[in-house]
């Protein structure tokens, strides 16, 4: 009994006392806005390289083989190096001046490192649709860009969304890196509630119950999607 | 219409076809026979440039499209056609398969697409499928309807790539009967098949292609009952 009236006053300390729990929401707020951009920016530029790489394979384009050149040594760096390292040498070479955007950093951070994995998933996604549905947009006189718009990867995100969903559930966890270059995110507020508290079970149990409760609504989110997308299937 | 002066295509040192000949006048429909890889698919595919001749010339229209130039893309829009496996994009339904083209293309507004992709479907007898999904069909309704896809651009001159190989029988059919209403309304359309009766009763001129070259050529009276060339009466006498 006097254990369980600890373990709730320790959880007190760590929340409601001095209104502890705004700090919690406001690591949370700094969290899915990093992530959330960093997510679009992985996809704008996963979809890019992954057009790239696919056409260049496509046509005898000289400016497209140097580009999808560009872009593998590109995938193959930011796949080939921790995030923390990533992070770090973003931080001090790029942002080394002081007051620097805390979302900024992260978004291109965690947008950049995103995008190298996209890429590769929406590459196999895109290679895994017949090559009839190209030369059928294109007979019809669409250009390799519309083609690759309206049919291509219409059909392709909707193979790869499990896989892509996996990506994202990563980068939001991934995320919590930024707490060590004193960025206020989750993570981050609650080792400054520890630092208050002196007990640091009580807010990294809350920080990850917060992280665990986003990644599985996000996981309902995409199942709607998937089930959305679906559609086309039923016999 | 559609002019190839000594078309040669070779995928790496395979010569596949070794400078084809042709006029295809409007209003004429071209049936093209011959054995498997004879090149057939290859000559038809290179008219509208799916496959890039690696020599000679094609003319469409008064327009030479082999040269690089040329804005094929705008060229596509007056070539209809229709492939073996249908090619009907599967995440979308049979009105947006029709329409996306002309609105996309055309900049017809979705009404007016629309109203002309009914019209379509009402030719075809498909018109309760617009709002079904392609894995919804029959292989027969898919091919009708990747014919209706291409009409909907109003063509100049459709293609047939062996439209009829990948049906069940009983389909054949279907397809087959709307290629003639579409011959009979005057449509110019070039051929690859394997549908003897369908050579013989629809076509103007029938070519039999082997080993990369139009080996006979003729109206399909003479074609099918005094074949000269014996490569080709061999090929008549397997086939009828």
């Amino acid at each position: 009994m006097e254990w369980f009236q600890n373990v709730c006053q320790d959880f007190y300390n760590a929340t409601i006392r001095e209104d502890r729990y705004l700090a919690y929401l406001e690591g949370l707020k700094v969290t899915i806005q990093i992530s959330f951009f960093a997510v679009l920016v992985g996809i704008v530029i996963g979809i890019i390289i992954a057009t790239i790489r696919v056409s260049a394979k496509q046509t005898k384009s000289k400016i497209l083989a140097v580009l999808s050149k560009i872009c593998g040594a590109y995938v193959t760096v930011f796949r080939g190096t921790p995030v923390m390292v990533q992070l770090m040498i973003i931080y001090f070479w790029i942002f080394n001046t002081r007051g620097a955007n805390q979302i900024l950093i992260g978004t291109v951070c965690f947008g950049l490192n995103s995008g190298a994995y996209i890429a590769e998933i929406m590459r196999g996604g895109i290679e895994s649709i017949d090559k009839g549905q190209t030369e059928a947009g294109r007979s019809l006189g669409f250009n390799g860009l519309q083609t690759m718009r309206y049919i291509i990867l219409p059909q392709a995100i909707k193979n790869v969304l499990p896989a892509l969903g996996n990506e994202f559930i990563a980068l939001i966890k991934e995320t919590s890196v930024i707490s060590t270059i004193a960025v206020n995110d989750l993570m981050k507020m609650a080792s400054f509630v520890t630092s208050r508290t002196y007990n640091p079970l009580p807010p990294y149990i809350i920080a990850a119950v917060i992280y665990f409760v986003i990644v599985v609504l996000l996981t309902k989110l995409l199942g709607i999607f998937e089930r959305r997308l679906a559609k086309s299937d039923h016999y | 219409m559609i002019i190839t002066k000594n078309l040669q295509k070779r995928f790496g040192d395979h010569e596949v076809l070794k400078g084809i000949d042709q006029h295809i006048e409007k209003g004429e429909k071209v049936v093209i026979i011959g054995p498997s890889g004879s090149g057939k698919s290859t000559f038809l595919r290179c008219l509208n440039l799916l496959e890039e001749p690696t020599g000679g010339e094609v003319w469409f229209e008064d327009t030479n499209i082999t040269d690089p130039k040329v804005d094929i893309n705008k060229l596509r829009q007056k070539m209809g056609m229709v492939f073996q496996q249908f090619n009907l994009f599967p995440h979308m339904t049979v009105m947006k398969n029709i329409t996306l083209a002309p609105m996309k293309l055309l900049g017809k507004s979705k009404e007016e697409a629309e109203e002309k992709a009914i019209e379509l479907l009402k030719r075809i007898g498909l018109e309760e499928k617009a709002d079904s999904y392609p894995n919804q069909l029959s292989g027969g309704q898919k091919q009708r309807i990747a014919i209706a896809r291409a009409l909907a651009m109003n063509p100049d001159v459709m293609l047939f790539d062996e439209p009829t190989s990948a049906l069940d029988p009983e389909m054949v059919g279907e397809v087959l009967e709307l290629m003639k209403e579409l011959a009979n309304d005057g449509m110019t359309m070039v051929v690859v098949t394997h549908e003897m009766g369908f050579a013989r009763e629809v076509a103007t001129r029938v070519l039999f292609i082997d080993e990369g070259i139009v080996k006979e050529e003729n109206e399909p009276q003479e074609f099918f009952n005094h074949p000269k060339d014996p490569r080709l009466q061999d090929f008549l006498s397997k086939v009828l």
